[in-house]
């Protein structure tokens, strides 16, 4: 009897131990995934970073063309997806608060406004772009606009479409993995004790803003 | 990693007020309205750095609220602040490298326009005994290879030059004259189709001496009027000369030049000690390598004293006309050619000259 049940505990000890974390516990394990998500943030700033010295460096090269051809982008359109970022940003915030507190129907209703307004973004891009192709105002050898004389013009776009177009396939990943949150949250594996995944995608969701919150004045306001 | 009810996880964690949420959002918001509103005001060049300014705060905004950076470990700002860091290195010295490229190449010149360790002269233009004394000196660094220790023309490498190099006793026969400011457009410009080259390395203050002493090596000269001043950038009205500047040749062109597609490798094994090759691979070795590189492949050479920015390239020997028969060949090593960098060598033996033919139609791959 005796024996049977130290061999019991015995069995169960090494069954756990093949699913043992190598964390100290669930607060160690937060910090290690955050921690990692931070890193992955630093290659994504660098990444993002090679674009924003090349528009340096072309800006500073080219300074006449890129006051004359940043006229050719809408500041409205521009300035619609900002605020519309924004306001993401901030519903994300609002819904990683909730499912923090453990409020889900709220983070429900702030996950699915954060998708919602993405979408608006991805609308008004949609609109912008069509509109730019349909000038001619396109990158490198593709530019077949005719106002626009500049010489260099082209390489604006170049800058234009590469630095909104790697832009816009992160929101497009942010998306995803909102709604993978939604998913989630709606299957109820959220709550106080656990939401790593809710702060992390809301790091990098955030991120997408940050990156707009440079692209849109260096690209639409002082060109 | 699915729920786990039990472990009080949160308790530790930051979790930001849906007050201070909603204020950073307003904020953010607020100062887009900021920048759009400035965008269309003129500041000239602030235009661009107020931009910057207020995405900087509201990215800062975002990462230290929404991103809870500031409630976070230490570490984690460490962590993102360094990407930001290396991107201003990256920024920086990409910036620094191109926009200031340019000067090197184009505009400014190598050598410092003052001698060194010495003062600019007050008026070069006007021949003094220290000018002269310094013009000696540079002379016996500079010139005496050619033009010989009393400047007649009869330097130990005038033998192998066509033309000769300038008699500085004679009074005819100056290509530009030989008033100081003739001699220093001389010493500017060089004289094309000849071994004079431009001497604009050195300081316009030594190029001056140089000009004064060689006056002196003949009989009294004409003194320059101020018109003959004026061409050489000298305003003597305002009593001050224009620094010329080193020709430089744009950078597109030069790495042109560096990057003329090599000669493949030669797969010969080459006689390995001096004292056993023969006459023609020791010639080689000894006047033509250098510059022709060791398998005739062509080499860069400095042109002008070794002067970084004024290297050339020569070019393969196996493409070179001269070496297809050996009286063309002796004539362009005797001679040299004119006006281009290779000198001549008069004081080779017929036994030297038929060795270093074969020697080089060897490295050429010709039978």
């Amino acid at each position: 009897m005796m024996s049977a049940d130290v061999s019991d505990r015995a069995v169960t000890a090494a069954a756990s131990h093949e699913h043992e974390s190598p964390f100290a516990g669930p607060d160690e394990a937060f910090e290690a995934a955050k921690q990692g998500m931070w890193i992955f943030l630093v290659t994504e700033v660098l990444m993002f970073g090679g674009l924003f010295v090349a528009y340096g460096i072309f800006r500073g090269l080219h300074a006449d063309m890129f006051q004359e051809a940043h006229r050719y982008l809408a500041v409205s359109l521009g300035g619609t997806n900002t605020v519309v970022l924004i306001l993401s940003s901030l519903t994300m915030a609002l819904g990683v608060g909730a499912t923090q507190r453990g409020q889900r129907d709220r983070a429900l209703l702030f996950f699915g406004l954060t998708l919602l307004l993405a979408s608006c973004f991805l609308l008004v891009k949609y609109f912008e772009y069509s509109h730019k192709f349909h000038e001619g105002l396109l990158p490198g050898g593709y530019f077949r606009n005719e106002h626009l004389k500049h010489p260099k013009a082209p390489l604006f776009f170049s800058l234009y479409f590469v630095m909104t177009g790697l832009h816009l396939v992160h929101v497009l990943v942010g998306m995803g993995l909102i709604a993978w949150l939604l998913k989630r949250t709606v299957a109820r594996q959220f709550g106080p004790h656990y939401y790593t995944p809710v702060e992390l995608v809301g790091f990098y969701w955030h991120f997408v803003d940050m990156v707009w919150i440079y692209l849109f004045p260096l690209l639409y306001l002082v060109g | 990693m699915d729920t786990k009810e039990t472990e009080p996880a949160a308790r530790h964690h930051h979790i930001l007020p849906t007050f201070t949420t909603v204020l950073v959002g307003l904020s953010l918001l607020v100062l887009t309205g900021v920048t759009i509103l400035l965008g269309g005001v003129e500041l000239g060049r602030l235009n661009f750095a107020v931009a910057v300014l207020i995405a900087s705060v509201k990215a800062l905004l975002v990462a230290l609220f929404f991103m809870n950076l500031l409630y976070d470990r230490r570490e984690n700002s460490v962590i993102f602040g360094a990407s930001f860091l290396f991107l201003a290195i990256f920024f920086v010295l990409t910036a620094t490298d191109l926009f200031f490229r340019g000067d090197v190449a184009v505009k400014g010149p190598i050598s410092a326009p003052v001698p060194a360790g010495g003062k600019r002269v007050a008026k070069p233009w006007l021949a003094t005994e220290a000018l002269v004394g310094r013009g000696r000196e540079l002379f016996s660094q500079q010139c005496v290879t050619c033009h010989g220790p009393e400047g007649k023309g009869n330097g130990p490498a005038a033998a192998s030059l066509t033309p000769r190099p300038r008699d500085f006793t004679a009074t005819v026969g100056w290509k530009n004259g030989r008033k100081p400011s003739q001699i220093l457009k001389t010493l500017n410009e060089g004289i094309p189709g000849s071994a004079m080259a431009a001497y604009t390395t050195l300081p316009p203050d030594d190029r001056w001496a140089l000009a004064h002493f060689v006056v002196s090596l003949g009989p009294a000269a004409e003194k320059d009027s101020p018109e003959d001043l004026l061409k050489v950038g000298v305003d003597v009205a305002k009593g001050e000369a224009v620094i010329r500047e080193a020709p430089s040749i744009p950078i597109e062109l030069a790495m042109r030049r560096l990057t003329r597609p090599e000669l493949k490798a030669r797969t010969k094994a080459r006689t390995p000690s001096p004292t056993q090759t023969p006459e023609g691979a020791r010639v080689y070795q000894a006047r033509c390598e250098r510059c022709h590189g060791p398998e005739g492949e062509g080499a860069i050479v400095g042109a002008l004293g070794g002067v970084p920015r004024m290297l050339l390239r020569t070019g393969p020997l196996s493409i070179s006309k001269a070496i297809e028969n050996e009286s063309a060949f002796s004539e362009v090593v005797v001679r040299g050619l004119t006006g281009e960098l290779m000198p001549g060598a008069a004081d080779l033996s017929e036994r030297e000259l038929r060795g270093l033919y074969r020697h080089v139609q060897e490295l050429s791959g010709r039978p």
